[in-house]
C-alpha cells in the first residue's frame, strides 16, 4: 500500500519548476539544431513559403549535392581534419602520457622540471612571437604546424599525472622486483590499469583537433590545405560559395545559399553528434578528474 | 660521496628522463621559443634586422597602449564583457546543477543532461553558424515575430543587443557543461543532512538554500576565482565568430584588437607583442592572486 502511494507521490512546486525550466532549456538548445537540419533538407521555395517548419516542406538533397559541387573543398577539408585529428591525437597523447607517467614517479630534479612545464600554463610568448616562430621554422601551410601548435595541454598532463599517482604502488614495486625497468612498468602496469583515463583524454584530444580553427586559419593560407572548421567559415563568409548574403534569391539563382550553409554545418558536426551520446560518460569523467584536484 | 649518490639516482631514473624528452623538446621549442620573441615588446621591429637586431625602444610600446584611444577602449570593453560574464554566465552552471538535482526521474534527467552538455563539444564556428541562421534577419525567430505581428529584431547587427547576445549564447553553449562540476559537488553532500531537514519540515527551497548551496560553496568559490583569473580573456573564439562590421566597436576586446593589428593591417609587431604581453601579464597576476585567495579560503593551493 505504502509503495503505491510513494510512486504516486505528487511532485512539489520546486520539482515542477525545475522540470519545466530544464525542458525549456533543452528546447532552446534543440530547436536551432532542428531548424538547421530542416533547412539543409529543403528547397529554397519551401523555405520562402514556410521558413520555420518542423519538417522539410519539400524534401530534397540538392543542398548537399550543391555543397559537394560548389564548395569543392569539402573533401580536402575532411582530409585535412582527419589527418590532423588522427596524427595530432596519436602524437599528442604519446607525448602527454609519457610525460605524465614520468611525473607520477620520483626522480632527481622532478620539481624543477615540473615548474618549467607549469610556467608555460601561465605565460606564453603570445600571438605574434608564436606566429613568427612557426613562419621561421617553415611550418606555415603544413599540417605538421597545425598539429604541433596544439599538441599538448599541460593542464591535461597534470590531471593524468594525478590519476597515475593513484595506481597502487605495490604493483609497480612487484614489477620492479621482477627486474622490470621503468619503461616496462609503464607498458605492463600503467597503461593497462589507466586505460579509461587515457581513453578520456584521447577523446578530448580528438574533439579538440576536430574543432580546431584558429591556428589553421592563421597557418593554412595558401588554399592547398584546409580543415573542416575553416571550410565552414569560408562557406558562411561567402568566400567559398560566392556572395551569399542572407537568403536573397534572385531569379537566376538556382541554388539555396542558406540550405547549403546548413548542409555544411551538418556535415561538420555530424561525427560529434553520432558519437557524443554514447561516449558522454567518458567526457564527463574528464572534467570530474580535474575537479577533484581543483 | 654525495655526488656519486646523485649520479646513481639519476642513472636509476634514466628511463623516466627518456619519457620526458619528447615533452620537453616540445615545451622548449614551441612554448619557450616564442617567449624569446617577447623582447619584441621592447623593440621597434624591422623585418630586415630580425627580432634580435631590431632597435630597442624601452617601454615606449607600452606607453603607446595607453595613448591609443582604440587600445584603451579595447581594455575597457574587455573588462566590461568579462565582468558581465561573471554576472550573467557564472551562476547559470550552479542553477542548472540545482535544477537537475531537484528534477525527479532518472531517465529524463539523463536525456536532458545529454542535450544540455552537447553544444560544449561544438566549435564556436559551428555554433555561430547555427545561431546566425536561427536569429538572422530572415531566420526562424524573426519569421515567428513577423507572424505574431511583432517587429523583427536585428539580433546580430545591433550594438545594443550584441553583448546580451554574447552572454545568452555562451550560456546556450556552456551551461550544461559547467553544471557538471557542481553536480559532482552536490552528490558529495551527506544525504542524512537532507533527511534530517525533511524530518524537521524544511521545504525543498529551504533545503536548497540551507544545505545544497552551503555544501558546494567551496566549489563555487574556486570556480569564481578561476573565472576572475581569466578576466583579460573575454572570449575570443565566440566574439571572433559572431563579430561583424555593425558591432565591431562594441565587440573589440583586446584579443580581437591584437588579431586585427597583426593580420589586417601593416603590422607593427613590436606594438602588437606589447599589447599581447600586457594581457598575458595581467592574467598571470590575477591567476596567482586568485590562487592565494583560494589558499586562504580552503587551505588548498591549485598550483604549487
Amino acid at each position: 500500500m505504502k509503495k503505491i502511494k510513494m510512486r504516486h507521490k505528487r511532485w512539489d512546486g520546486v520539482q515542477i519548476v525545475a522540470t519545466v525550466l530544464l525542458l525549456i532549456f533543452s528546447g532552446l538548445i534543440l530547436i536551432p539544431f532542428w531548424n538547421a537540419v530542416v533547412i539543409s533538407l529543403e528547397s529554397a521555395r519551401a523555405y520562402s513559403l514556410h521558413p520555420f517548419s518542423f519538417l522539410p516542406a519539400e524534401f530534397t538533397l540538392d543542398n548537399y549535392k550543391e555543397m559537394f559541387e560548389k564548395g569543392g573543398g569539402l573533401l580536402l577539408a575532411y582530409q585535412g581534419t582527419l589527418i590532423t585529428t588522427f596524427f595530432g591525437t596519436a602524437a599528442g597523447m604519446t607525448v602527454s602520457v609519457l610525460g605524465a607517467y614520468a611525473f607520477s614517479r620520483q626522480f632527481p630534479g622532478k620539481k624543477l622540471f615540473f615548474r618549467v612545464m607549469l610556467f608555460t600554463m601561465f605565460f606564453g610568448g603570445g600571438l605574434v612571437p608564436t606566429y613568427l616562430l612557426y613562419r621561421n621554422l617553415g611550418l606555415l601551410n603544413t599540417y605538421a604546424g597545425v598539429i604541433i601548435v596544439s599538441l599538448v595541454s599541460v593542464y591535461n598532463i597534470i590531471i593524468m599525472k594525478n590519476g597515475f599517482e593513484g595506481t597502487p604502488m605495490e604493483l609497480q614495486e612487484a614489477a620492479m622486483i621482477d627486474g622490470a625497468n621503468d619503461l616496462v612498468i609503464f607498458g605492463r602496469v600503467m597503461l593497462p590499469l589507466q586505460k579509461p583515463l587515457i581513453a578520456t583524454f584521447t577523446l578530448f584530444s580528438m574533439v579538440g583537433y576536430w574543432n580546431n580553427w584558429y591556428w589553421p586559419m592563421l597557418m593554412l593560407t595558401k588554399g592547398n590545405k584546409n580543415v573542416l572548421q575553416l571550410f565552414l567559415r569560408g562557406v558562411v563568409n561567402g568566400t567559398i560559395l560566392g556572395n551569399t548574403s542572407g537568403a536573397s534569391m534572385a531569379a537566376e539563382q538556382q541554388w539555396f545559399p542558406q540550405g547549403v550553409k546548413m548542409a555544411s554545418v551538418f556535415m561538420v558536426m555530424l561525427p560529434i553528434m553520432l558519437v557524443y551520446p554514447f561516449l558522454q560518460k567518458y567526457f564527463t569523467r574528464g572534467i570530474l578528474l580535474g575537479a577533484v584536484k581543483a | 660521496m654525495k655526488k656519486k649518490n646523485l649520479m646513481q639516482e639519476i642513472w636509476k631514473a634514466r628511463y623516466l628522463y627518456l619519457c620526458l624528452i619528447p615533452l620537453f623538446v616540445w615545451l622548449v621549442i614551441f612554448q619557450y621559443g616564442p617567449m624569446y620573441g617577447v623582447i619584441l615588446a621592447f623593440k621597434k621591429y624591422s623585418a630586415k634586422l630580425g627580432i634580435w637586431g631590431s632597435q630597442w625602444v624601452g617601454l615606449s610600446n607600452f606607453k603607446r597602449i595607453f595613448m591609443t584611444p582604440i587600445a584603451t577602449k579595447a581594455i575597457v570593453n574587455t573588462l566590461q564583457i568579462s565582468i558581465s560574464r561573471l554576472v550573467w554566465e557564472f551562476p547559470m552552471g550552479i542553477l542548472v546543477a540545482i535544477l537537475l538535482t531537484e528534477m525527479p526521474g532518472k531517465r529524463g534527467k539523463k536525456v536532458i543532461q545529454t542535450v544540455l552538455t552537447f553544444p560544449h563539444f561544438l566549435s564556436w564556428v559551428v555554433v555561430a553558424c547555427i545561431l546566425r541562421n536561427f536569429l538572422g534577419s530572415d531566420g526562424a525567430v524573426n519569421v515567428l515575430f513577423e507572424q505574431l505581428g511583432l517587429d523583427t529584431v536585428n539580433f546580430l547587427g545591433s550594438e545594443r543587443l550584441f553583448r546580451p547576445l554574447l552572454y545568452a549564447t555562451a550560456n546556450w553553449k556552456e551551461m550544461g557543461w559547467s553544471a557538471i562540476i557542481y553536480m559532482a559537488a552536490i552528490a558529495g553532500i551527506d544525504p542524512t543532512l537532507y533527511e534530517a531537514a525533511e524530518c524537521d519540515g524544511a521545504s525543498r527551497l529551504k533545503r536548497i538554500w540551507h544545505i545544497t548551496l552551503p555544501g558546494i560553496r567551496t566549489t563555487i568559490a574556486i570556480m569564481f576565482i578561476l573565472a576572475v583569473g581569466g578576466i583579460m580573456s573575454a572570449g575570443f573564439d565566440q566574439i571572433f565568430n559572431m563579430n561583424n562590421a555593425m558591432v565591431a566597436d562594441t565587440a573589440r576586446i583586446l584579443d580581437i584588437y591584437v588579431y586585427d593589428l597583426t593580420f589586417k593591417s601593416v603590422p607593427d609587431y613590436g606594438f602588437t607583442t606589447a599589447v599581447g604581453m600586457f594581457t598575458a601579464v595581467i592574467n598571470l597576476v590575477m591567476l596567482l592572486g586568485a590562487n592565494q585567495v583560494v589558499y586562504r579560503l580552503t587551505g588548498e593551493k591549485m598550483f604549487r
